[in-house]
């Protein structure tokens, strides 16, 4: 199975495209996608539960663009640390936060400086004040060794392009016994080389 | 990848079928693209 892309891939016009992209769902989460978003795709398609979204900002839950459900994996327990890298609009890092409750943390990490604010502004507008996020890549996470309980993700390692430094970031920032709770899209065929090398099909 | 960086208890535990409705449905079924719930435990010391 590959696990990095093609050594020719413009890996620094994939970041851009990724970064305009999510730019343009923290801007416009209405506007057209060709993934899903928001709280109705996430209850219905992944099966979130639609009261608990409804209680949380709007502006994080209609931003949403997961393609798994993480937090289910596992119940997160009270006074954990988790990280959720690419945290995004912030929808999966304030649910993780209002289960490790105030002795807890959850750090989010993301690399769009646009869904950052948003995520700042519902954690606050959502009173969690155990909620941090950090400008950070999934490649080089901004986080001390062996400092974190849970990893969460949802949706975004696909989108890396050396999945083994991605897995050994979370490796290294992951206490002894820590878990990873992943959701992320897998692909049943391996994909040719033509297409693993194509930009825009990795971005959409 | 996982098991030989050490996680251990490696598992799909949910499948989702998150492409379902989309631009890309087509090409996600062709290619067998879905979303996962995946769990790993990193081993003690």
């Amino acid at each position: 199975m590959a696990t990095s892309c093609p050594v020719d891939l413009d890996t620094i016009r994939l970041r851009a495209e990724i970064s305009t992209i999510y730019a343009r769902v923290a801007a416009d989460p209405g506007g057209d996608f060709h993934f899903h978003r928001g709280p109705a795709y996430a209850a219905e398609l992944l099966g979130y539960d639609a009261a608990e979204l409804a209680a949380l900002p709007a502006d994080s839950t209609a931003a949403f663009a997961g393609v798994s459900n993480p937090l289910a994996i596992a119940p997160l327990e009270p006074g954990a640390t988790v990280v959720d890298i690419g945290s995004g609009a912030g929808m999966d890092l304030m649910l993780a936060a209002r289960r490790v409750g105030p002795s807890g943390r959850a750090i989010g990490v993301d690399m769009t400086p646009a869904m950052i604010d948003r995520a700042r502004s519902s954690a606050h507008a959502a009173g969690l004040d155990n909620v941090e996020i950090r400008l950070g890549d999934a490649q080089a996470l901004p986080l001390d060794d062996a400092s974190i309980d849970v990893v969460i993700s949802n949706g975004v390692l696909n989108l890396t392009t050396d999945k083994l430094e991605a897995f050994s970031e979370i490796w290294r920032v992951l206490k002894p016994g820590g878990r990873l709770q992943l959701g992320d899209i897998v692909v049943e065929s391996e994909l040719s080389e033509g297409i693993r090398r194509d930009v825009d099909l990795w971005t959409g | 990848m996982l098991s030989q960086l050490g996680f251990q208890d490696v598992a799909v535990v949910a499948r989702f079928d998150c492409f379902r409705g989309t631009s890309k449905e087509r090409i996600a079924q062709k290619y067998g693209v879905r979303g996962v719930n995946l769990l790993a435990r990193k081993q003690y010391r």
